[in-house]
């Protein structure tokens, strides 16, 4: 009887090994490993390129730097340089938290603005910022299911649904898949608090950037006018020493890209 | 067709659209999934030269004279940034401006060197020193800035109504500037030393007695309050007069609003006194502007902002000059040289909508009024954008009879197409 007990012992712990390693980690833990796969986990700069169609038309295109930096808050602040087009070149958003300017060179001017005050065409001031979802929402697992990624390849995914615990953030709730095998974020559903869909964002074309896989690519469809996508780019990122007191409207005229 | 059939038609209409929906949202995505990026550019090098030519050509109808005029303009804008070391920073700013037919009291040719200075910013980025001629512009309104102490003589020339555009233009002052930079907060002095009279007529003069006629200094301590608000308090002082106190406020009220004010505190001769050279009394009076920005998803953007000046002519007085109208321009022309309101109150609707209609058409207006006389400022542009090239058209009306405050002007209307290549 003794060998077929510890057989039985053996295959009982088997099993619930087996069924432990496949248990789902916790929601807050896929979010956070999934903010650490998009955002590095230091100061860094990073060239952004949007591009912008109509209809499967290209009606522009836009070339940023974003200099992003982690604030003792946990969250990420951001200054975003425009580049090109020639004629805004220079010109500066500060996005911290809901602090947010516009600063323009030519006139000094720097004007507050509202989550809503476009600067980038179809894409919000939002977008181009970095942010840790997991400081501003609470996420739910709410299914494991395949999904279609930004390659056109299936995926099995942790879907969350994530709910805002900050009355100051962009999105009332958000609808996310993350890789079920290495975290990374694949595809994003953005709503208003009236439940509209904002806009869908497929994460794509991982590359090694400061030290991990992280998206290069996003592909950003209008939640009304699915023919209004919006592809960002992200490529040239580079560690810098950015330091806090660089997030506030008082620095913009004396920012000095390095 | 009843009811009854109406009812069923939509019904099964209504079930088609719920599954034909997903389908087509879901091939909109796979669309959307083949598109590919733009080539990428990598960003301009740290030293960096930004130019802009531009040509205005219009007509302005007169208001005494019989015969519409014919202005045209044709101007150079460029800035220079480069790196000198680590920490080391020189800005040139300059433009140049061609008149057709010459402003009054200016050259045809008039060069602005707007700034040229040297930055110093010391390891750790917390502190900045900067020395030369620098464009230091505090408040956030958009028509009136009672907390922009070194605003007055800076606008050497007029090429635009726009309150926004019209800055690009601003002389900068001879200054000796420290900031000291906190995680949310910020101090600073700027010191500025008298190094000329009077301006000048020269239009290659550097025009140091525009922006430098006087000792001056500034304190400002600006603080951000909360996540949603952040202010500005300012301490001038200027030779021989008092000091002066400002204080601004930037808001955010809600995801499509914002809200701004300046508040200004001071003791000086009243405007009326320094276009007629008498400058002994110095009344201590206060000046304001506050105003709220509201935005729409569809990118229209309206500011409405109350403006008011305890130095300028009360309506009673402004009437009373209605037998000097020489007197009047001359007032009008003071508070535009200080960029002061002329008015003790005004109201300004500032709009812009972006994509009128079209991707790269965007639209500007203003509407300036006197609710003492009831004139009115009109302005508006259409701006269409190429990749480095706009073009634009303007409209400026001013509105009002002959003794107001808008409808004394000389030009009834003016109307301008401007083009304008950026490299």
């Amino acid at each position: 009887m003794l060998p077929i007990k510890s057989i039985s012992l053996v295959l009982f712990t088997c099993l619930v090994g087996v069924g432990a390693s496949h248990a789902a980690p916790s929601a807050d833990a896929i979010l956070v490993a999934s903010d650490g796969i998009r955002n590095p986990g230091r100061p860094f700069s990073v060239t952004v390129t949007l591009t912008e169609y109509q209809k499967g038309k290209q009606v522009d295109a836009t070339t940023l730097t974003s200099y992003s930096r982690t604030q003792p808050n946990g969250q990420f602040a951001s200054i975003v340089r425009f580049v090109l087009p020639t004629r805004d070149a220079g010109k500066l958003m500060l996005k911290n938290g809901n602090d947010m300017w516009f600063y323009d060179p030519t006139n000094k001017a720097s004007v507050r603005l509202s989550p809503q005050q476009r600067l980038l065409g179809q894409a919000s001031n939002g977008d181009v910022a970095t942010v840790n979802l997991a400081k501003d929402y609470k996420p739910t697992l709410v299914a494991e299911e395949e999904v279609l990624d930004g390659e056109r390849n299936k995926r099995n995914a942790y879907k969350l649904a994530l709910t805002a615990v900050s009355p100051d953030v962009t999105y009332a709730s958000i609808e996310m898949w993350v890789d079920a095998q290495n975290n990374r974020p694949i595809k994003m559903r953005f709503f208003a608090e009236s439940q509209r869909l904002l806009k869908t964002v497929y994460y794509r074309k991982y590359l090694p950037q400061l030290g991990a896989e992280r998206p290069t690519e996003s592909v950003i469809i209008d939640g009304l006018d699915p023919q209004s996508v919006t592809l960002m780019r992200f490529s040239d990122y580079v560690a810098r020493a950015i330091p806090e007191t660089w997030m506030q409207r008082d620095f913009l005229p004396r920012f000095q890209p390095e | 067709m009843n009811t009854y059939t109406h009812a069923v038609i939509c019904g099964c209409l209504y079930s088609l659209s719920l599954c034909v929906t997903p389908v087509l949202a879901a091939n909109d995505e796979l669309d959307a999934l083949s598109l590919e990026s733009a080539p990428e550019v990598k960003p301009a090098a740290p030293t960096s030269l930004k130019w802009l030519a531009e040509g205005a050509w219009g007509n302005a109808s007169q208001r005494y004279l019989p015969d519409s005029r014919n202005i045209g303009r044709a101007s150079i804008d460029f800035s220079y940034a480069s790196r000198l070391a680590p920490g080391w920073r020189a800005v040139v700013s300059d433009r140049l401006d061609y008149f057709e037919p010459a402003l009054a009291s200016t050259d045809a040719t008039v060069n602005s060197l707007r700034e040229a200075y040297l930055s110093w910013q010391p390891d750790g980025g917390n502190s900045i020193f900067e020395l030369g001629r620098i464009n230091l512009r505090y408040g956030p309104s958009y028509g009136y800035n009672p907390t922009d102490f070194f605003r007055d003589g800076s606008l050497r020339v007029l090429t635009t109504a726009d309150p926004f555009a019209l800055r690009e233009n601003r002389l900068g002052t001879v200054m000796l500037r420290g900031q000291y930079m906190w995680s949310d907060s910020a101090v600073s002095v700027a010191l500025a030393p008298k190094l000329a009279d009077a301006a000048s007529a020269n239009g290659w003069n550097l025009d140091l007695g525009a922006t430098n006629n006087r000792d001056r200094a500034v304190l400002m301590l600006s603080t951000q309050f909360s996540k949603n608000v952040s202010g500005q308090t300012l301490l001038y002082k200027q030779a021989v007069q008092s000091t002066a106190i400002g204080f601004n406020m930037a808001a955010l009220l809600s995801d499509a609003a914002t809200a701004h004010l300046e508040f200004s505190r001071s003791s000086e001769p009243s405007l009326i006194d320094r276009t007629l050279g008498a400058t002994n009394a110095t009344p201590t009076r206060n000046r304001f502007s506050g105003g709220v920005t509201y935005t729409t998803v569809g990118k229209l953007s309206v500011t409405a902002e109350y403006q008011y000046n305890g130095f300028a002519l009360s309506q009673a007085d402004w009437s009373a000059l209605g037998g000097a109208p020489a007197t009047q321009l001359a007032y009008l022309s003071e508070a535009l040289r200080l960029q002061e309101l002329a008015a003790r109150q005004s109201y300004l609707i500032y709009v812009t909508q972006k994509s009128l209609g079209h991707k790269d058409l965007d639209l500007t207006a203003y509407l300036r009024l006197n609710p003492g006389d009831d004139s009115k400022l009109f302005w508006l542009e259409l701006r269409r954008h190429w990749p480095n090239f706009d073009l634009s058209f303007q409209l400026q009306q001013n509105i009002g009879n002959a003794n107001s405050e808008f409808g004394l002007l000389p030009d009834r209307r003016v109307v301008q197409v401007l083009g304008t290549y950026y490299h």
